[in-house]
């Protein structure tokens, strides 16, 4: 009796250490979870403490996930990223670039809206990862914008103010002037791959256009060939003319080759960002922070305001796709990326001007980085985020052709009404 | 005659059906399909199916995201009227109008290093080493010596001469492209020759020395109609590369630009499917670059059996 108490005491014994160890197994492998990350950026030794803390968090806070970042190539990450979202599967979560590319691909993006309420104050740059609706899908990680950066010693070369920046056209026109007059080219420009037009007209039509013009600009109602536009257009051309770049432009790839000429001080000036590339944080790396300026650049027409405002949006953010089968987990992970901790080495390692507001950027002593964060709060929209993919690459080949003098003014913002006409459907 | 002929025929039929009837014979074809069935598979996976849904996409708005919808002919009459598509076709007839160069070149060179011209051994080696790098790497190379600032340019400017944008102008890109690919390719149909030519038989080439023919006449009359075979399969493989394996080259040192003076209809394919999000279109374009691909090889193909038939 008492040999078969014992063994019946054993096997209850075993059969709930088995329970015990099958349950455990079970709720192991049921969070056993790899989340994939769509990126460009992760490889980037200036964002890996960024990308580390981000992951180390979310695996501490989420036993049994694991966070695998996959970094693709930057000029060919919307081919893979199309592949990905035609055959529903790849990624769960995506970066993305504010604006046309994030709106064009939000049939492949999960919806927001409920699920960030809780950032939506904290966070900025909402606008460029938002639906026609106002949803949102995408969570905004950095802000980004274009400014001109200066070289201030060749300004001082130049018999220029370096403190004194041009608040006009003509007034840019006189800096020019002054800087090829002592033998300096006044910007760097690549147009390889048409970003450097890119990046002239965004600048150039901040302050032309009124926020109903930017507005009437993204549904295809304001047209390439109107005087607004146009003006842009030609003052392409004039500049070109007035040798205010190298020559070689159309064989000069942006990223990098113009900047890293602005770098060796060939030349005065170079349009560039405000985050990610190209920035303040590169170039006072260079050129030394105090011998770095920034101004915004004057529109060719009359300003529509009265102090100048900076182009800005939404950088980059994460969206999560629609056929990721962790929805939950992959949201978390989406806002995760932009945690104040995780925010604050972005812009310190990095250089990135973050879009969570919460982020201590008061310790920051680049003069250059000091303008660019003071003209945070108020800026004016990012012209080529709102123009759509088929204007974008026939703005490349215009501008291209522009140059050759292959085309004229009238023709090229012709064209571009066409393709615009039949990207808007208008 | 014909009495002959039908018996020697129908002999030959009768020998084919009793080995058809042979079960020994049968299992050994059936075991020789076993063989081609993996080519086979793979040329259906990887081949005839993308090529069925391509031509299925063609007639869709397929962005990538949304459900395909049919569109009818829409996109076949959009690229009818799409400048680019047309550029890009003007493009490459141009480069297919240098088709006798890219044969020309490794012929004459081979001919040469097969008559024993000194140093032939190390020329073979030189002139095939740049068809062993990928088209980014001889890209990145020419990048450095094309560009406005770069070495070439540099020399002309100590010849006293001026810069020329090669890259950058509309006039000199596409030779610039071409220039490089040949460059980058032309020792493949170099030893393609040189293969071609070891089967030219000596004593023929012998007794035309003997019978007093100059080089020219020996090269005219013997060598190249000897390995026409080889030439024209040279020239098939060639047409085919031009059009299919510049991708890489555009992508690095043009980008297709300045303007549409470097888009060729693959590299436009690229740019619909993968920029602009438009995988129906981008198919509609492929459609009809693999009709003229087809076209053109099948004439290529027609003028060798006709050839090999003589």
């Amino acid at each position: 009796m008492k040999t078969t108490k014992t063994l019946l005491r054993l096997g209850t014994r075993l059969a709930g250490t088995l329970a015990v160890t099958i349950g455990a197994m079970s709720i192991a492998s049921a969070e056993n979870v790899t989340l994939t990350v769509w990126d460009w950026k992760s490889g980037d030794p200036t964002t890996t403490a960024y990308y580390d803390k981000v992951k180390a968090d979310f695996e501490a806070a989420h036993p049994g996930v694991t966070i695998k970042y996959v970094m693709q190539p930057h000029d060919q990450y919307y081919t893979l990223l199309g592949t990905a979202i035609a055959a529903s599967k790849g990624p769960d979560v995506v970066l993305v670039h504010g604006g046309s590319q994030a709106k064009e691909r939000i049939a492949a993006l999960t919806k927001l809206d409920d699920k960030v309420a809780d950032i939506r104050t904290r966070v900025a740059g909402w606008d460029e990862f938002a639906g026609p609706d106002g949803s949102v899908y995408a969570v905004p990680i950095s802000i980004q914008g274009l400014a001109v950066y200066y070289n201030k010693e060749l300004y001082k070369k130049a018999g220029l103010d370096p403190e004194k920046t041009p608040k006009t056209w003509a007034e840019l026109k006189a800096v020019c002037e002054a800087l090829k007059a002592a033998g300096t080219t006044c910007f760097a420009l690549g147009n390889k791959e048409g970003y450097g037009a890119d990046f002239f007209y965004s600048s150039a039509a901040a302050n032309a256009l009124t926020p109903a013009q930017q507005a009437a600009w993204t549904a295809g109602d304001l047209k390439w060939s109107s005087p607004e536009i146009k003006a842009i257009v030609q003052a392409w051309v004039d500049t070109q003319k007035d040798g205010w770049y190298a020559e070689g432009a159309n064989s000069t790839a942006k990223f990098m080759d113009e900047y890293q000429s602005f770098e060796r001080s060939e030349n005065a000036n170079t349009i560039g960002l405000l985050s990610d590339v190209a920035h303040w944080k590169e170039f006072d790396e260079f050129l030394e922070p105090q011998n770095v300026g920034v101004f915004v650049m004057p529109p060719v027409t009359a300003s529509v305001n009265e102090t100048l405002l900076m182009p800005l949006a939404g950088g980059i953010g994460y969206g999560v796709t629609k056929f990721s089968p962790n929805q939950d987990l992959a949201i978390a992970l989406a806002k995760s990326f932009a945690d104040t901790p995780a925010m604050q080495i972005f812009f310190e390692a990095a250089g990135a001007v973050p879009s969570d507001t919460a982020v201590d950027t008061s310790k920051v002593e680049s003069p250059s980085a000091k303008v660019v964060l003071g003209s945070l709060s108020n800026g004016a929209a990012l012209l080529h985020n709102n123009t759509s993919t088929a204007e974008t690459e026939e703005w490349h080949r215009q501008s291209q052709m522009l140059f050759t003098g292959e085309t004229t003014v009238d023709k090229a913002v012709a064209r571009l009404d066409e393709v615009q006409a039949q990207a808007k459907k208008k | 005659m014909t009495e002959i002929l039908t018996a020697t025929d129908t002999k030959r039929r009768k020998a084919a059906a009793a080995a058809h009837a042979d079960p020994g014979s049968r299992s050994v074809e059936r075991f020789a399909y076993l063989f081609v069935l993996p080519a086979l598979a793979l040329v259906v996976v990887f081949r005839i199916v993308p090529l069925i849904w391509g031509f299925g996409y063609s007639f869709t708005d397929y962005d990538g995201m949304s459900a395909p919808r049919f569109v009818g002919f829409d996109n076949y009459i959009g690229i009818a009227s799409d400048p680019v598509f047309l550029d890009s076709l003007v493009n490459m007839l141009i480069l297919l109008a240098t088709l006798p160069i890219w044969i020309g070149l490794p012929l004459v060179l081979a001919i040469l290093i097969h008559q024993g011209v000194p140093g032939g051994k190390l020329y073979r080696a030189v002139y095939f080493f740049p068809a062993v790098l990928s088209s980014v790497i001889v890209g990145a190379i020419f990048n450095v010596l094309l560009r406005y600032d770069g070495s070439f340019n540099m020399f002309l400017k100590a010849l006293g001469f001026s810069a020329v944008d090669w890259l950058g102008n509309s006039s000199t890109a596409l030779f610039s492209l071409i220039a490089v690919q040949l460059w980058s390719t032309f020792g493949m149909s170099l030893l393609i020759f040189l293969a071609g030519l070891s089967t030219v038989p000596s004593d023929m080439l012998e007794a035309a020395k003997l019978d007093g023919a100059k080089l020219t006449q020996t090269w005219w009359y013997i060598v190249i109609p000897s390995i026409r075979p080889i030439i024209e399969f040279a020239a098939v493989v060639t047409t085919i590369g031009m059009l299919t394996a510049m991708f890489g080259l555009i992508y690095v040192l043009t980008a297709g630009g300045p303007g549409t003076s470097t888009i060729l209809p693959e590299f436009l394919i690229w740019l619909e499917q993968g920029r602009m999000n438009r995988p129906g279109y981008a198919s509609a374009i492929s459609m009809v670059l693999f009709l003229m691909m087809g076209g053109l090889a099948a004439i290529q193909i027609r003028i060798m059996s006709r050839n090999a038939s003589i």
